[in-house]
């Protein structure tokens, strides 16, 4: 190619249309109108939505439901993110070095990710049950007397984080390919050195993963914020005292059940508010520790 | 003398799966001096060096180190540096951080750590470049990094896996005096491998001719050369390699051997008893490959001065130097 530099050929924008179409009207315009919906008296019903200005944001500030709902939003993240992550990076970094039956075992850690998540939710609901589930009955090995898990709001939080802690595949995948791209050389070379394996994860492993794991960190959070609304709608819908009440279960709330679809709609700003405002803070923190070189 | 960094093989061997990679070596490494391994790939010569380093262990027989089996004693704990072909340097660390790295994992402190570090930087002349990182760096310049981490760990013994390989022509000239200058500032054993026979024949005192997990000879460059023991090293040393005759053909007939001589060893001479058609005449600028062929077909190369001003299609007549004739056995390839 002599063009190098110069303008890219109209075919690649040829090629590129058709996504750029999707990305148009599934996405970029849905967005605009959501934004415009944000300031009418739209309940989703009716068809001719009639502007009134700031009303729906005076009702936001003094809403203390969405204050709970943020509040769920991020204690959500803040234990969800990590726990997932951790089980990404540790299932793939444990399971990346070739042994025997490994292949079956990176198998079963992908496999959840394969289950719908309703499918997992209601599996989640039996494994939670206070009577008769399987978790309680394994504290109760230990003389624990067990949770009323969904009953009560501290453990209803940790039990939907629990249940995320399971469909990791993706994270989990390309943690292991990542890993598998690492000259094992250098790990040769640590170990002339002296370096044991913990020094090797902490030295080497780790500091070479650090974008591929950021990169994780910042999808994750994303995804997280948006994907409880199953779990949270099959486990607990919203309850209790809403606890799980995370941002897309209320708008959800909002739009469709009590017909305040223009309401839902400026929830739905905000949440994409909260989730740059989050994303901002770990790139933040990424800079600031140097993670990245 | 101490026998600081003297190296025993005894009968090493190790397999890997139905592949043997090492069949009962013996070798015997004086204590600084400079080894050199050279063999084709799959000879077995980057398997001694991880057997020696222990970053692998031997199914059988021991390692002597300092006069101590060492097969059982963790890579960290021999007194051996190693400097991988592709250097594996650290790529997320700067030069800096890569010569901390050993001296950091050993809890030297900080501020003497970092004074051994640009010391040894210093005497390979990257001091400008500490702040970079490995992939800001060029070949040769990666080279001294990884020397670099290497003498850091003060060893007793330097293994070299193929150091030179990933530099260009020049480059690889102006390094292999370096190597040499550094081996003698320093006294270190050091066991260096190579496939390069221009490497095998400059850089060691004594070199090791192995084939297929053994060794075929060991000896000072010059006399593996002038004297090889059979008929593969007579074949791996030297470019081009020495022209094998079996029966002795043109050579002189001798029946059960097979005869060799070098390429330099066949001069053009109008009244040379072999005759032989030239094929063609490489002209290397200081001297010129002809690659003839005997009327029996035997084909026979020879070197010789630049502009010999014979032309492919030419006949002409061969005199071998009778003084250095090699002669194998025909059945098992060994010097007679």
């Amino acid at each position: 190619m002599t063009s190098g530099r110069a303008r890219p050929p109209l075919t690649a924008w040829a090629f590129l249309a058709p996504y750029a179409v999707a990305v148009g009207l599934l996405i970029v315009l849905p967005a605009l109108l959501n934004l415009g919906y944000a300031f009418t008296d739209h309940t989703g019903l009716t068809r001719d939505p009639q502007f009134v200005g700031l009303a729906n944001v005076r009702r936001m500030l003094s809403d203390g439901f969405l204050l709970d709902s943020v509040q769920a939003s991020a204690i959500h993240v803040a234990l969800a993110v990590p726990l997932r992550l951790l089980a990404a990076v540790g299932l793939g970094l444990l399971l990346a070095a070739p042994r025997p039956g490994g292949r079956w075992f990176r198998v079963a850690v992908y496999l959840p990710t394969v289950v719908p998540d309703v499918a997992l939710a209601v599996l989640f609901l039996w494994v939670l049950n206070p009577l008769y589930g399987p978790l309680n009955q394994l504290l109760g090995l230990f003389g624990h007397p067990g949770f009323t898990w969904l009953s009560d709001p501290g453990t209803a939080r940790v039990g939907v984080a629990l249940m995320l802690v399971f469909p990791i595949g993706e994270g989990f995948l390309v943690v292991l390919a990542a890993r598998r791209l690492l000259d094992g050389r250098l790990y040769e070379a640590a170990a002339l050195e002296g370096c044991g394996p913990f020094g090797q994860l902490r030295r080497l492993t780790l500091p070479m993963l650090a974008p591929v794991l950021l990169l994780l960190a910042v999808r994750d959070t994303i995804l997280t914020l948006q994907v409880n609304f199953v779990p949270a709608y099959v486990l607990t819908d919203g309850r209790p005292a809403n606890a799980t009440l995370y941002l897309p279960v209320y708008i959800f709330d909002q739009a469709f059940e009590f017909s305040s679809f223009a309401y839902g709609a400026l929830i739905t700003s905000v949440l994409m508010v909260v989730t740059t405002v989050v994303i901002t803070a770990l790139l933040l923190v990424v800079r600031r520790w140097r993670v990245l070189r | 003398m101490s026998d600081r960094g003297a190296i025993r093989l005894e009968s090493l061997t190790r397999s890997y799966g139905r592949v043997v990679a090492l069949d009962d070596v013996d070798l015997e490494v004086r204590a600084g001096e400079m080894m050199t391994l050279v063999g084709p790939s799959g000879s077995g010569k980057s398997t001694i060096l991880r057997l020696i380093a222990g970053l692998d262990r031997p199914d059988q027989g021991r390692i002597v180190v300092d006069g101590q089996d060492v097969v059982r004693v963790p890579p960290h704990r021999r007194a051996v540096a190693m400097v991988f072909q592709d250097y594996a340097l650290y790529p997320h660390l700067t030069v800096l951080g890569n010569l901390l790295f050993g001296l950091r994992v050993r809890r030297v402190k900080r501020a003497e750590a970092e004074r051994r570090a640009r010391a040894a930087a210093d005497r390979l002349g990257i001091a400008d470049l500490l702040d970079r990182y490995p992939d800001q760096t060029s070949g040769g310049q990666r080279q001294r990094i990884a020397l670099a981490r290497a003498l850091l760990r003060e060893p007793t013994v330097y293994l070299l896996d193929e150091p030179l390989a990933s530099l260009d022509a020049p480059l690889r000239f102006a390094t292999r005096a370096d190597l040499l200058a550094l081996h003698r500032e320093l006294g270190t054993t050091t066991i260096h491998v190579t496939h390069d026979q221009a490497e095998a024949m400059t850089l060691g005192d004594r070199v090791a001719v192995l084939d297929r997990g053994r060794v075929r000879q060991i000896g000072p460059p010059q006399q593996v050369y002038d004297e090889p023991a059979d008929t593969f090293v007579a074949g791996f040393l030297g470019s081009p390699p020495m022209n094998l005759v079996p029966g002795g053909g043109v050579l002189g007939g001798a029946a059960g051997l097979i005869l060799g001589v070098r390429p330099e060893d066949l001069a053009l001479d109008t009244d040379g008893p072999v005759e032989a058609t030239v094929e063609a005449a490489e002209a290397l600028g200081s001297e010129t490959i002809l690659l003839t062929r005997c009327p029996d077909g035997t084909r026979l190369t020879v070197r010789t001065g630049p502009r010999p001003g014979v032309r492919p299609g030419e006949g002409v007549r061969l005199r071998p130097d009778p003084g250095r004739l090699h002669r194998f056995d025909a059945e098992t390839g060994r010097r007679r």
